[in-house]
């Protein structure tokens, strides 16, 4: 056998496409085919035209949810930060026992269901709830109403959401070397200045990770708004299920399903293009 | 600076339990709304849920749901794993990309989606439709858990085998399969699980026939708050604590046992 | 009688040439070094002859049969990789058990017949245990174990030492020297380290750039290398460019060193051939003034280097960095900076050509 007969068996190495193939051919139909189906719909329905689009980008409707999204969305990322990094700090700075048992607890909070965890807040937050019966009980005799504001829906995404920071930031904190630190200290480094200079930007990486991973998620999140916001006050998942499900308007749904979805991949992309996509949910 | 984040680290490890658990004394409530702390306690929720077809149906479409989903996952997966890690060829990292889409597209995008296409073929409120979709929303995820064991993976060990005699099928079965098998079952239960929790596609195309366990939640949590929902939490939560705590639990158990020898010493 | 035949070998990957017309015959039952950096093409030699990866051009033949053409399941070619390779959900016995396995023996009689391969390689009672559990030295064990209990045509031994320290190292050239002897089994030995290729070998093949430099026995490629690759890469050299000046008078000359008498070269030379001369540093003596009857230089002294029981003094002569090595006890008379006397044989110089 020849040279030439090699190089001709490499090169029609058909077996990596053979392999590929049940499952490439399965996304097409699955996946990308419905996908262009939104696409589609949101020029065709329910006659060709731009008007969807025409509405869902300047109509007052629309743009209020667009802006309260993406509001919402950097409001909870901001917060997933504020929470996520101290418990980080905490995981990753204790005994290796405490650590242990605090990642097993965050474990848990990532693997229960969304629903389940946002049922526990409609019970902690509802008006026979422990919270409200605190507040009354510090003398506060009319409280406000908790449940089924922007507060309920908040609160609940950052406490859904939290694990996906800690866990990002976690993973990078873990893998500082202490020498750094210490190496650090004796250069003079203290306390606020230890932390700006050394330790927050060896953890970006990790804030940055994480902040897209909720970001995105929040973006796009349609159950806990649902259940627990304020239905004055919807996020743009939600829009899009109430004009599929009470108008079964396909056509604005999916523009509107359409600028989330661009918007989303911009956001990606950008991460992709620094990061690549599967550092994301490695 | 560091006792700082300390008080704040324990503040929040309270943020994050306090609703992970308060499902438990509910889920024994003996109260038809939510109330909390409990005005008395019974097990009258969990008779309900272990009784009513309306709740056990939903229970029985999801876990046969996500079985199917999780067996048509693996058998797409796999093979397209051993083609993604093991070869290179042209539009490989195009086609490792395209992988992680569906992790990339908003779930409610996806229901719009397949809520207009499946109704085009007839699939919506039917098993197979939440199948067919659950499995290219799982895709990813066994994708990413059995590309980084397969990455893992030492070839030599296989082609230890083919220059001991093994054919390259037997090969695959005695050592490629039996050494991957820890990842291939961590794969499937991902793929499991990410059908058995999806609620947005499943809230759109699922219908009454085939309504799944978080579809029927989500209706009541919307619609009543029937407790029950309480004791579906308290049963997902112990499941989720067995099925995290089971690793540690085996591994203190094997470590705690008397070892036959002294562990490895220098390589 | 050559039992392993590779014949004009050449492996391309694209434009790059990893292996360039290597060709070896192999006797039976001899042992074999294939010696040389990394990327010289040792290694895709072995993994060629296993048959993991396919020649470009070029047989393989066993036995005075081809098995280009086999499978590397077809080829019954025992190996030890370099990370052992031991399958790490079965035992040691079942490990070694596995070639018997594919082999159809049945479990009784194979699980006894490892068990009997574990007791030679000196691993009597650790059967039970999972590779984990055992040592690094016992790992190799059991996979040299497995890869001759099916009694294999060749065994191909990959850098096997590579991940013991040192001292388990020479233990194991010890061990695994003595395995193959009584077995009598053709083994070939990729390594890149030159003192085990030297203390084990029957032969050694220097490999560099996809080329075969030399081979031959290993006081041959030490005292009598056919290049100045090979001089210098194994052992210490000092290689010294000079011109024949006389052929028939066996001497070369060197513009800073001066006249070079030579007793040994292997190739035929003419006047004024240019060439490379070879003087190993231990073949050099260190004194204060020169001694009769000795080619003398003088050399003052730049660096000396103690190990103990030895050290190595580099100086310059002329325009040449010389190396000499002097025993221990010999080093006190010298001092870095200070001008002495070099001599030699002209039975230490050797006369390379390429």
């Amino acid at each position: 056998m020849g040279m030439s007969l090699s190089r001709l068996t490499e090169k029609t190495n058909i077996w990596p496409w053979l392999l590929l193939a049940p499952l490439g051919i399965y996304m097409l139909i699955f996946f990308v085919v419905p996908l262009a189906d939104v696409a589609i719909m949101s020029f065709t329905e329910p006659r060709v035209s731009l008007a969807n689009y025409e509405r869902v980008l300047t109509g007052a409707l629309y743009q209020r949810v667009f802006v309260n999204t993406f509001l919402t969305a950097a409001f909870v990322t901001l917060c997933c930060l504020a929470v996520g990094y101290p418990l980080a700090y905490l995981m990753a700075h204790s005994k290796p026992r405490t650590a242990m048992l605090i990642l097993l607890l965050v474990t848990m909070s990532f693997w229960t269901s969304f629903l389940v965890r946002t049922y526990s807040w409609m019970v902690l937050l509802g008006n026979n709830g422990p919270l409200i019966a605190f507040l009354q009980m510090i003398g506060i005799d009319q409280p406000p109403q908790l449940l089924f504001t922007r507060f309920s829906s908040t609160l609940a995404m950052v406490h859904i959401l939290a694990p996906y920071m800690i866990m990002n930031v976690y993973s990078v904190m873990k893998k500082i070397d202490p020498v750094l630190i210490r190496s650090a200290e004796s250069l003079g480094a203290r306390g606020w200045s230890l932390f700006r200079h050394v330790y927050l930007p060896l953890t970006a990486p990790g804030i940055a990770n994480g902040s897209v991973l909720v970001f995105v998620i929040c973006l796009g999140f349609y159950v806990t708004p649902v259940l627990l916001g304020s239905p004055r006050e919807q996020m743009i998942a939600g829009l899009i299920g109430h004009q599929i499900d009470e108008f079964l308007a396909f056509g604005m749904g999916s523009a509107m399903a359409m600028v989330l979805l661009v918007v989303t991949l911009i956001i990606l992309t950008i991460y992709h293009r620094r990061f690549g996509l599967d550092k994301l949910w490695g | 600076m560091n006792l700082f984040m300390r008080w704040t680290g324990i503040l929040v490890v309270i943020f994050i339990a306090a609703p992970l658990v308060i499902v438990v004394p509910m889920s024994f409530s003996s109260a038809n709304s939510l109330q909390f702390p409990p005005p008395g306690y019974w097990l009258g929720y969990y008779r309900a849920y272990f009784t009513n077809p309306d709740w056990l149906i939903p229970t029985w479409n999801s876990i046969l749901i996500a079985t199917a989903t999780t067996i048509l996952t693996m058998i797409l997966v796999v093979p397209a794993t051993f083609a993604l890690v093991r070869h290179k060829f042209r539009g490989k990292s195009f086609a490792d990309l395209m992988m992680l889409m569906p992790l990339a597209v908003p779930h409610i995008v996806m229901a719009v989606g397949y809520y207009s296409y499946l109704g085009d073929l007839g699939l919506v409120h039917s098993h197979l439709g939440v199948i067919l979709a659950h499995t290219c929303l799982s895709v990813p995820i066994a994708f990413l858990v059995l590309s980084a064991n397969l990455k893992g993976f030492d070839r030599n060990l296989e082609r230890a085998a083919q220059s001991l005699g093994a054919s390259p099928t037997k090969t695959f079965m005695h050592i490629t399969l039996p050494i991957l098998r820890p990842g291939l079952i961590i794969s499937a239960l991902f793929a499991f699980v990410q059908s058995f929790d999806e609620t947005v596609v499943a809230i759109f195309i699922s219908g009454r026939d085939a309504a799944t366990l978080p579809r029927k939640m989500f209706d009541s949590i919307r619609q009543e708050a029937d407790p029950v929902i309480a004791v579906i939490s308290t049963l997902l939560f112990f499941l989720v604590l067995i099925g995290i705590a089971a690793p540690y639990f085996v591994s203190a158990l094997r470590s705690r046992a008397p070892k036959p020898s002294r562990p490895a010493g220098a390589h | 009688m050559s039992y392993l035949q590779l014949s004009d070998i050449t492996k391309t990957y694209g434009h790059f040439t990893a292996l360039d017309n290597v060709s070896l015959s192999v006797d039976k039952g001899e042992f074999v070094t294939f010696l040389g950096p990394s990327g010289s093409g040792k290694t895709t030699t072995l993994m060629i002859i296993a048959g993991f990866e396919k020649a470009s051009a070029g047989t393989v033949e066993v036995g005075g049969q081809s098995i280009s053409q086999l499978a590397p399941h077809e080829r019954n070619i025992g190996i030890v990789f370099q990370n052992y390779a031991l399958f790490p959900h079965k035992t040691a016995v079942e490990n070694v058990y596995f070639p018997l396995q594919m082999r159809g023996v049945s479990r009784t009689q194979g699980l006894r017949q490892a068990e009997d391969m574990l007791s030679l390689v000196g691993l009597k009672g650790f059967g039970h245990r999972h590779p984990k559990e055992l040592s690094g030295g016992q790992q190799q064990r059991v996979a040299l174990a497995r890869a001759l209990v099916f009694e294999p045509s060749l065994l191909l031994l990959d850098e096997p030492l590579g991940a013991l320290d040192k001292n388990l190292r020479e233990q194991m050239q010890i061990e695994i020297k003595r395995i193959q002897r009584s077995l009598g089994v053709t083994t070939i030995f990729v390594t890149h380290d030159q003192s085990e290729a030297m203390s084990m070998s029957d032969r050694i093949v220097v490999f560099e750039k996809g080329r075969i430099e030399q081979a031959a026995a290993p006081l041959d490629i030490y005292h009598r290398p056919q290049t100045s690759f090979v001089a210098a890469f194994i052992g210490e050299s000092n290689l010294i460019p000079a011109t024949i000046s006389s052929a028939a008078g066996k001497t070369a000359e060197n513009p800073a060193l001066g006249a070079f008498d030579y007793a040994g070269a292997d190739n035929a030379l003419s006047d004024g051939q240019k060439v490379t001369l070879l003087i190993r540093p231990e073949h050099i003596k260190l004194s204060r003034n020169p001694i009769e009857g000795r080619r003398n230089v003088r050399m003052t002294v730049e660096t000396i280097v103690n190990y103990g029981d030895n050290a190595l003094v580099i100086g310059r002569a002329g325009e040449v960095t010389m190396r000499v090595r002097v025993l221990g006890a010999d080093v006190v008379i010298i001092k870095e900076g200070e001008e002495c006397c070099i001599s030699w044989m002209p039975e230490s110089v050797f006369v390379i050509t390429k």
